[in-house]
């Protein structure tokens, strides 16, 4: 399945509260200052919501950044263009 | 989604995407309008995930939430230090949120005792009750989905389960007490909703000490919200519906008091009912009840005053437009006699049109419309809390005590030495006549459901019913029953045909509910008498059809009197000559004919 990259900045962007345009490539917690553990539990939830999958347990640790999200839903067969 | 929703009352949570659009459209919309609603958390467990359903379901009601969570497990460092956030903010209201596996830490694993946290619950909650002006909101406990000792049960050993129902009580009891101050937020009962699956979180309980579920969390809030809403008057004062296809299924116009369906015994007319039952049980809360529809206001009266099955009755109402004006225009009018705001309205409707039309042009009304699965129609309006208020009157209260004594005076007489003394107890009275043109589909339905008590099991279509109902040739007898737990309805049918000077009993059939209490001998001889007065006939014959599933009622006809006359394959015939000896009366039932 393939869909646009700006969906899913827009799920970041909806949990953290902030404009889609600082969802860059390498945006983290260190580059997002409202991604803590609380958020990030609402990441995973909606992340899971909106692409209709379910993460493993090192998944739902792994994906700290946008690129490595992108790695991670790719393996359940979710790519970005 | 799954099949698992069909049926299902809860509706389902929004998705966490469209609650966080929603709540930024509103805050970043409105210099937020609305009655600002202050909440602060004290709790031993990550429950942040609250906020944003929370959040929701005030905007959407018209409040405005200011949310404060206190420091993960310091509640008691919070509620006793008076420059916390729980003083300092004044707010209107104070959840308590307690997980229990916090709070015990590790000791429960060795077994423990509940009075140890009993004691300490009740020295918190009343030093809260003490010092604090705000509505504190507390939580029962979750209890165990799975017992430490397996299949095995121990007197030594404490069971958790058994623990947990200890604290439980004591948080209840402790709501109970504390009317208008304290609110019970009844986790045990979100879990019962729900179930396991929809309602832990075990993945962010080990990860992270945030137990639940988007499902819990939703139903959490919404809870909540029910506290805010009657804290800031927003709850609803009066109910107004519509008719057709609202308070009972069909077009009376069209379909005439007979045809429409709130029949209390068969689908779906059960389900307007059971509507009509939670309208009444609101108007025993103090919601005032009105109606405004399109209809001859003669034909609405008539169902109200003449359906067996209208639990609804004109006394009942405190206003109504019932006439062919455009329903806003009604509205405003029922608003103005009634001196009430619209916001206080909740306006029931099966019609999308007629919704939409209230949405538009009165935008303060909450508006219900009738679902499409019917069969959550009985819980539209128990869901929502949407009249609720946090304490009820004195009457309200006085009038749930004797409900509670009835059940008691029920359970003292549970006990008897013989079969007769309890069946003599049961107060039976069965009403037999001739049908009535009201009966048809009830009586059609019975002849095609009805397998076991069954002399000779035809089945009948409404039509066939009917046609029969009108021909002089033929009689049919229902049977209703009542005791003193209540009225099962209509629940048995004779028919039989005139044949010269013969009567010829073509079917007689039983609803298994009311079997066992020798009704159907009752009702068999009753109805045989009944026909006779109309019919001269000086003998009766009758049947037995064996099938799977009636072997029963085999030797049904002779236990009556009657005497076998002739035998083919499945069929037995009898005769029963009018100077026969019948079976004697039954003294335990009595018997109406109206």
């Amino acid at each position: 399945m393939q869909l646009k990259e700006h969906k899913l900045k827009e799920v970041l962007a909806r949990i953290f509260n902030v404009d889609v345009n600082t969802i860059t490539e390498d945006a983290s917690p260190d580059t997002i200052e409202n991604w803590d553990s609380l958020r990030h539990m609402s990441l995973v939830l909606a992340i899971e919501e909106e692409f209709g999958i379910e993460l493993t347990d090192d998944q739902v640790v792994e994906i700290l950044s946008f690129k490595l999200i992108k790695i991670v839903l790719k393996e359940h067969g979710i790519e970005f263009i | 989604m799954s099949d698992l929703d069909v049926g299902m009352s809860t509706a389902k949570a929004a998705s966490l995407s469209e609650v966080l659009d929603f709540i930024n459209a509103a805050e970043s919309t409105a210099e937020s309008g609305g009655f600002p609603i202050k909440v602060n958390f004290l709790r031993n467990l990550t429950i942040e995930g609250v906020e944003p359903f929370f959040k929701y379901h005030c905007l959407k009601s018209g409040l405005k939430p200011l949310v404060t969570f206190g420091n993960y497990d310091m509640v008691r460092q919070e509620v006793l230090d008076r420059t916390s956030h729980i003083y300092t903010d004044t707010p209107d209201v104070i959840v308590v949120a307690l997980y229990l596996e916090t709070y015990l830490s590790d000791q429960w694993l060795a077994g423990w005792n509940a009075a140890e946290v009993m004691n300490d619950l009740a020295g918190l909650f009343a030093y809260l009750a003490r010092n604090t002006a705000a509505i504190v909101a507390i939580n029962t406990f979750v209890p165990p989905f799975y017992t430490d000792l397996g299949i095995t049960s121990s007197t030594e050993l404490p069971s958790h389960d058994y623990e947990v129902q200890q604290l439980n009580r004591l948080v209840r009891d402790f709501v109970r007490s504390h009317p208008s101050r304290f609110v019970l937020m009844d986790w045990e009962r979100f879990i019962r909703q729900l179930g396991e699956n929809e309602s832990m979180d075990y993945r962010f309980w080990y990860m992270s000490k945030a137990p639940f579920k988007k499902g819990f969390l939703d139903l959490y809030a919404r809870e909540l919200v029910k506290v805010a809403r009657a804290l800031k008057g927003k709850s609803k004062k009066c109910l107004i519906m519509d008719c057709d296809n609202t308070l009972w299924g069909g077009i009376v116009g069209e379909d005439g008091l007979h045809g429409i369906k709130l029949d209390r015994h068969s689908y779906p007319g059960n389900t307007f009912y059971q509507f009509q039952n939670s309208v009444l049980k609101l108007r025993e809360r103090g919601v005032l009840i009105a109606l405004c529809s399109k209809n001859n206001e003669q034909d609405v009266w008539e169902v109200l005053e003449s359906h067996p099955h209208c639990l609804l009755k004109r006394e009942h109402l405190a206003a109504w437009r019932v006439n062919w004006q455009d329903k806003a225009s009604n509205l405003r009018a029922l608003a103005g006699e009634l001196n009430l705001g619209l916001d206080s309205f909740v306006f029931v409707d099966d019609n999308p049109a007629e919704c939409g039309l209230i949405r538009d042009l009165l935008p303060e009304v909450t508006i219900l419309q009738v679902p499409e699965k019917l069969y959550t129609y009985p819980l539209l309006l128990k869901r929502d809390g949407l009249f609720d208020t946090l304490t009820l009157s004195a009457e309200d209260r006085q009038r749930s005590r004797m409900y509670c004594e009835e059940a008691n005076r029920k359970h003292e007489q549970a006990k008897y030495d013989t079969l007769e003394q309890y069946l003599e107890s049961l107060a039976l009275s069965i009403t037999v006549h001739h049908a009535k043109p009201g009966e048809v589909p009830r009586i059609a339905q019975l002849t095609q459901k009805t397998n076991q008590f069954n002399l000779t099991t035809r089945r009948y279509s409404e039509a066939q019913i009917a046609s029969y109902a009108n021909d002089p040739e033929y009689a049919i007898i229902s049977l209703s029953v009542r005791d003193k737990f209540g009225d099962s309805g209509l629940t048995g049918v004779l028919i039989a045909r005139k044949v010269a000077d013969c009567g010829v009993i073509d079917t007689l059939l039983l609803s298994c509910r009311v079997l066992g209490r020798n009704i159907e001998v009752a009702f068999a001889l009753k109805s045989l008498e009944i026909i006779e007065r109309g019919w001269q006939v000086n003998a009766w014959q009758a049947e037995y059809v064996a099938t799977q599933k009636n072997r029963q009622v085999a030797g049904f006809w002779k236990l009556l009197g009657f005497m076998e006359s002739s035998h083919q394959e499945v069929h037995t015939f009898y005769e029963l000559r009018n100077n026969a000896v019948r079976h004697e009366e039954i003294t335990y039932v009595a018997i109406e004919e109206e």
